[in-house]
């Protein structure tokens, strides 16, 4: 397959993924304000600020309504859920004869509506269904490109776009609740009973937790499910597998040789994940093990890149 | 029982023994909702002078008089949402938003007979094959020059020849594998040349989308008019292409070279990629290793045999033509040159499309197949002979004049709708660069019913036949229609506010 059309693939995969918990975080986080007061509330949008990597999440002045449309709404703002969306359809239509016309017109049809919609009215509304409305239609295009798209090496290339994204975004999104305050990060209250909820729910992960540890929160136990569960789509260890299943599939008619690299590091971190275990979690510090998992995924990213996508004349000439 | 087969409205008070005239027929220019619909001098596709709907065209006419207008809005609506969603636009560029536009589209198919297609085919097989030849010729001996056919600087010092041509071998002598031929029809109703696509014609997609939306849009009237398939022309694109590979090739790779997605024809390209299941390609994606072309892919490094390229000759290697142009492959040419890969269409035919050129066509077809045209061409006047300068200066307020290497409607004059400044500029800039002009009569293109603001009112249209050539030439019935949609105006062209027509062939 194209070099071209790997990458295409790749970050349309990535930018659907992180529009779709952009809509998660933030339907959750409205639909959790509206029982919380001011400070608990205003706790709450920073730690959803930070886990979005926000440019300005310690605005003292800003109230929801401006939040929620700079997040999600604000064409310069290149880390906006609008502007995740326009660029997973950016890369959708460089592809489009790699792709099934479902899937276009999927990703197609949901930019054209959120580019319209009527902010004021949104927000006449309840505005978190709007959030359920935009992640309800990333969904759809994930699911439209599982059962449309050939399971082949693009598909592969979707997969690792989403799983590697999926692996950082919940990694960040842990830290801010799990991580003891760093000397120069963010200082967040100790969170509450119900921002374990909001936590879990902004991972979709709450009744899946109930399922194995039973309505019981317990701090630990939250952190242990989203890491290292094995079955829950949204737990870094189930992530860390994909990314590593994708990576054997992608580029059958590379040589050994040239595969070798990106292979190594993606069963490092999977061993990372698979063999880790809360208690030594605990030893090590949450926080580095959550930073490690991401510095590893992007030495990932860069391998890839450098092995399949962005490569030399000379590299492959030789061989 | 389908939605066209609508109660009819009560009967309309005209002369019992017209045929037309029975309540099924609004007339033109008089019964709702034709009543704006003009009939004149000019030919109209649909209604003959009597205000009567010619045959072919009686069905559609019947079904547009008794349809309520709001269901036919409704249908037009559900068309441009289909564009909408499929990505049918093009970009307006200007405003910070970049706004997406969808190709105007217009609902009522133009209809021809099967056996006024027929001659129509049959004259663009007689034409694209001599022009094959013509170019051929001209790249190797240039007989037609020394034969005095055709003035040797008209051909060598057009815009467009490419002296690197010469003595370059083309697969099948299939110079111009894929031509979208301009055709008009005069006050008679007749077919006639307009002007020649050879280079890198576009706009097959709308032909195929509006036959989509409009089949959807008359099912029963579709079904029922027998209208030739169309649907097929990807599977002879590929074939045609597939025909040009090396023979040695087993499994040649075939890819179509776009400029990318910035292009206003980007749509079209991955379009007919994904129809012809070949590989899309950029400039960026392609590189040239010891003499012969590569795609780059995850894998490493492929071959490609043939390019169908969607990029004009100066853009197509910075190392031969434009040495800014950063969409296409150094080193393609010379790997074309030399045989390695098969790129169509072939680099320089625009001297063939030259608006200069086309005047000497019937000419070429005499000199090459010894036959006469079977399609005419529009009386030209090549500004470069002095007689005619001097008539086409005195006559500015009756012709279009247009330079000679322009397509898209760019660079011309349509002298009854100027300014008397517009004229006298333009004549000046005439008589500074007398051989880069031509001049034809106005001709007042046919028009045809669209449905415009709840009415059905006449457009001017013309008629862009796709012609494949490979092994053989081969045309899928009818082809884009273009309409000029706004009120009295003759460009059809897309970038000058033209839209698209679906066109029937009815009829063995």
């Amino acid at each position: 397959m194209l070099s071209r059309v790997a990458d295409s693939l790749y970050w349309m995969a990535r930018y659907a993924e992180r529009a779709e918990h952009g809509a998660r975080l933030l339907r959750v986080r409205l639909e959790a304000m509206i029982e919380q007061g001011e400070l608990e509330s205003s706790e709450g949008w920073r730690r959803t600020l930070y886990a979005l990597a926000d440019t300005d999440p310690e605005d003292p002045s800003a109230d929801p309504r401006d939040i929620t449309y700079r997040v999600a709404f604000e064409r310069t703002n290149p880390s906006s859920l609008i502007s995740a969306i326009a660029a997973a359809r950016d890369n959708a239509r460089q592809v489009r004869e790699q792709t099934s016309s479902e899937m276009w017109e999927q990703i197609n049809r949901q930019y054209l509506k959120v580019t319209t919609l009527d902010y004021d009215w949104i927000w006449a509304g309840n505005p978190a269904q709007t959030f359920i409305d935009i992640g309800d239609g990333i969904w759809m295009f994930q699911g439209i490109t599982n059962s449309t798209m050939r399971h082949g090496e693009g598909f592969d290339f979707i997969e690792l776009g989403t799983y590697i994204e999926r692996a950082q975004l919940v990694a960040r999104l842990l830290d801010v609740y799990l991580s003891p305050p760093q000397e120069d990060g963010p200082k967040f209250a100790t969170p509450g009973y119900f921002d374990w909820i909001s936590l879990l729910k902004q991972c979709t992960g709450f009744e899946a937790y109930c399922k194995v540890y039973t309505a019981q929160i317990s701090p630990r136990k939250i952190a242990e499910f989203l890491i290292f569960d094995p079955e829950f789509p949204h737990s870094i260890r189930f992530a860390v597998d994909k990314v590593q299943s994708a990576l054997e599939q992608i580029a059958p008619g590379a040589p050994q040789t040239r595969r070798a690299a990106c292979a190594r590091m993606a069963g490092r971190l999977k061993a990372f994940v698979d063999y880790g275990s809360m208690d030594e979690v605990a030893a090590g510090g949450i926080q580095p093990f959550l930073a490690s998992v991401l510095k590893q995924c992007e030495a990932i990213h860069d391998s890839v890149y450098k092995t399949y996508i962005s490569y030399g004349l000379e590299d492959v000439v030789k061989s | 029982m389908t939605s066209e087969d609508h109660a009819l409205p009560p009967e309309l008070d005209d002369g019992p023994d017209d045929e037309q005239a029975g309540g099924r027929f609004a007339r033109p220019g008089i019964d709702e909702p034709f009543d704006a619909y003009v009939i004149d001098h000019t030919y109209d596709e649909c209604f003959q002078p009597n205000r009567w709907s010619r045959p072919h065209y009686a069905p559609l006419h019947e079904l547009l008089s008794s349809l309520p207008v709001e269901e036919i809005q409704r249908r037009q609506l559900a068309c441009e949402q289909s564009f909408l969603h499929q990505g049918i636009t093009f970009t307006v560029y200007g405003d910070s938003k970049a706004t997406e536009k969808i190709i105007p589209t217009d609902l009522l198919p133009r209809i021809i007979t099967g056996a006024e297609w027929d001659a129509v085919e049959k004259g663009l097989k007689q034409r694209i094959a001599a022009l094959n030849l013509f170019l051929k010729d001209i790249y190797h001996d240039a007989k037609v020059v020394k034969d005095g056919i055709i003035p040797g600087d008209l051909v060598f010092g057009a815009k467009h020849f490419r002296k690197e041509m010469v003595g370059v071998e083309v697969p099948r002598g299939a110079y111009v594998s894929v031509c979208g031929t301009d055709l008009i029809r005069d006050e008679q109703g007749n077919f006639a040349i307009l002007e020649d696509n050879l280079r890198v014609p576009s706009g097959v997609s709308y032909m195929l989308a509006n036959r989509e939306v409009v089949r959807r849009a008359f099912p029963a009237l579709f079904r029922q008019s027998r209208v030739r398939p169309i649907e097929h022309y990807p599977q002879l694109l590929l074939e045609t292409l597939r025909s040009l590979a090396p023979p040695h090739r087993e499994n040649p790779r075939i890819v179509l070279l776009t400029p990318g997605v910035f292009n206003s024809a980007y749509y079209e390209h991955t379009f007919l990629a994904r129809q012809m299941g070949i590989e899309l390609v950029e400039g960026r994606d392609l590189l040239v290793h010891d003499g012969r072309v590569c795609m780059r892919t995850t894998s490493g490094l492929e071959q490609v045999d043939v390019i169908y390229r969607r990029i004009d000759d100066d853009f197509a290697d910075p190392l031969v033509f434009r040495p800014d142009s950063v969409l296409g492959v150094p080193g393609l040419f010379e790997a074309y040159a030399k045989g390695k890969v098969v790129v169509a269409n072939a680099f320089g035919n625009g001297v063939a499309d030259d608006k200069a050129v086309y005047a000497y066509v019937p000419k070429l077809i005499k000199y090459y197949l010894g036959e006469d045209a079977i399609l005419s061409n529009i009386e030209t006047y090549l500004c470069r002979e002095p007689a005619a300068l001097s008539h086409v200066l005195a006559n500015l307020d009756k012709l279009v004049v247009k330079a000679v290497g322009e397509s898209g409607g760019y660079g011309m004059l349509v002298g009854p709708h100027a300014t008397p400044e517009e004229r006298a500029a333009f004549g000046e800039m005439v008589k500074a660069d007398p051989d880069n002009y031509i001049a034809q009569p106005t001709i007042s293109l046919s028009r045809a019913p669209c449905f415009i603001d709840g009415k059905f009112e006449a457009r001017h249209v013309d008629l862009r036949p796709f012609i494949l050539t490979g092994a053989e030439t081969q045309i899928v019935p009818g082809g884009l229609t273009r309409v000029a949609l706004r009120r009295g105006s003759l460009v059809v062209n897309s970038s000058q506010g033209g839209g698209s027509k679906d066109t029937w062939v009815v009829g063995a």
